[in-house]
């Protein structure tokens, strides 16, 4: 496991720093660079800002007239050597229905004769698995997850698509993603979920959560369309288990 | 209510203030002015505090009616602002009365202007921000860009008397640019012609540049083992690298993460510099320390702290 022994610090500029702590996908290192964020917004260090966790860094943005970069450092190699997994609250559990008929999950065929296996399978073996969420980012709410069978191992699309409808659920490697909103995407398109993963309209527009634990429940068309309509009337919210 | 209101809004006209803070990490970005310094300038102008919102003109600037009489300024890019027909000064406070139409045309030197009234643009908050972000439909006023029909809500100004920019401070805008950067997070993984060819340059801004991203044209930077990275944090004004070697920095509306190399981080007090480049200008990087991009960065703060008479 590539876990660093001590963190490396990488400035990006004069007002950020990434922490490094390892370099690859893999929860315990993701769990510690969680761990790291919590205990920083903790601190409530003067001149500390943004945050921004991803696999295995936290881009770290501050304020060099309020906070000298030595003192900012000391500071953050500290909290690296207390950042483990323990200190964090108790994750959520979101159950997000999906549907994988039709147009809405419109590579799926394309995906399960790529991975020699019938559709109807890799449904099964996507929508049985618990995924982690790692962290939420690239576009807004977009969630970057694992936990898929290595049954589901797919190389990323070739000609990558411009456009992929919000909602989309898709794989690619051994990740899983949820689209955010319209955009490009590589990943392999198996189904929908009408529930929104960014919605500008709404109070907290984002769903999930670095850390969370995802969920798919399989639906039918029927089922995703009401869904759809309670969404977009506000009278639907995702089952979530857990937390604090 | 006091208002201002768009006869025409130009291609990309938004509301900014000084940036939507917090949702980084859930990938909201910054959003934000594209050239920090042009942007507080204005509103420092017109005694607005320094978080006002403001309209960032792109290329081509708005036709706009002011309801009633308020101090403006215009900054950044010159885009030969009139008032009923009649010149103005840019870089200094100027009185409309009611029913003034304030004309900004094509950009002559720069890209983004920005204009301020006294008391600010007082359009809702979302998420803490005035901050129009496009991509997501956030911010600003139904998350886009104004256009003919518009009707901005302006904030109740402080008693401000007119100021103006000492004499030489406002900036020239040429086609030519140097930015200071600090190398990394990923400097590790590009060769020493690679990072030779980044810092020797230029590079030619490319049009397909935007809010999320400076799209640039220039020496073959090289890799040592391959652009795909474990995704991570994409800082403000990093410089990713892709396949063919080419770079990009990311900018205000930028994805809060990403899995490219990223060769150098461009300093904050120099991103306006590429702001204002056109397309077709020509871009260059210069090497800093750390220490020696905070006490620029002091430098820079102090400049403008004094740039007001």
């Amino acid at each position: 496991m590539t876990i660093w022994s001590e963190p490396r610090l990488l400035p990006c500029g004069d007002r950020a720093v990434s922490v490094e702590l390892g370099d690859e996908v893999n929860r315990e290192l993701n769990a510690r660079v969680l761990a790291l964020e919590y205990l920083l917004q903790q601190r409530r260090l003067p001149g500390v800002g943004e945050t921004v966790p991803s696999y295995r860094a936290l881009l770290v943005y501050y304020d060099p007239l309020v906070i000298g970069y030595a003192a900012l450092e000391a500071a953050l190699r500290e909290l690296c050597a207390a950042a483990r997994p323990e200190v964090l609250p108790p994750a959520r559990t979101v159950e997000l229905p999906c549907c994988y008929e039709g147009e809405l999950g419109f590579e799926l065929d394309a995906a399960a004769e790529k991975l020699g296996l019938p559709p109807a399978e890799v449904v099964r073996l996507h929508a049985g698995s618990d995924y982690y969420v790692y962290f939420v980012g690239f576009t807004p709410g977009l969630p970057y997850m694992t936990g898929m069978p290595d049954r589901l191992t797919i190389p990323r699309l070739v000609n990558p698509r411009t456009k992929t409808p919000p909602g989309s659920v898709s794989i690619g490697g051994i990740q899983c993603c949820i689209y955010s909103v319209e955009s490009p995407g590589g990943f392999w398109v198996l189904g929908r979920t009408p529930v929104r993963m960014y919605d500008p309209e709404a109070a907290d527009p984002i769903l999930l959560r670095a850390g969370d634990h995802v969920r798919f429940r399989a639906i039918d068309r029927a089922e995703y369309d009401a869904i759809a309509a309670d969404v977009a009337a506000g009278r639907y919210a995702p089952a979530i288990v857990g937390g604090s | 209510m006091s208002l201002l209101s768009v006869q025409e809004g130009g291609p990309l006209t938004t509301i900014q203030d000084a940036g939507r803070f917090g949702h980084l990490r859930v990938g909201i970005p910054t959003s934000g002015p594209m050239d920090r310094e042009a942007f507080l300038l204005a509103n420092r102008l017109v005694g607005n505090p320094d978080d006002a919102a403001v309209l960032e003109c792109t290329l081509v600037g708005p036709r706009l009616e002011l309801t009633d009489a308020r101090l403006i300024a215009v900054t950044g890019a010159d885009m030969s602002p009139t008032v009923n027909g009649a010149a103005i000064p840019m870089w200094e406070a100027v009185p409309l009365k009611a029913g003034d139409v304030l004309r900004l045309g094509p950009a002559r030197a720069g890209v983004r202007g920005y204009v301020a009234v006294a008391g600010g643009l007082d359009t809702p908050r979302v998420l803490g921000s005035r901050s129009t972000y496009v991509r997501g439909r956030l911010g600003g006023l139904g998350g886009r860009a104004l256009r003919k029909g518009d009707r901005l809500p302006l904030g109740a100004p402080a008693p401000a008397r007119p100021r103006r920019l000492r004499a030489g401070r406002a900036p020239a805008y040429g086609t030519e640019a140097e930015v200071a950067v600090t190398l990394g997070p990923q400097d590790d993984r590009f060769t020493a012609a690679g990072i030779a060819a980044l810092l020797e340059g230029p590079y030619e801004l490319l049009p397909q540049s935007d809010r999320m991203g400076a799209r640039l044209k220039g020496p073959f930077i090289e890799h040592t083992r391959g652009h795909d990275i474990v995704s991570d944090g994409v800082p403000m004004g990093g410089i990713q690298v892709i396949g063919e070697g080419q770079p990009i920095v990311l900018l205000a509306d930028r994805q809060s993460a990403g899995g490219y190399t990223k060769i150098a981080t461009v300093c904050s007090f120099d991103l306006g510099r590429i702001a204002q480049l056109k397309p077709g200008g020509r871009l260059a990087f210069r090497r800093v320390t750390v220490a020696e991009a905070h006490a620029m960065l002091r430098d820079s703060v102090r400049a403008l702290d004094t740039a007001i008479e």
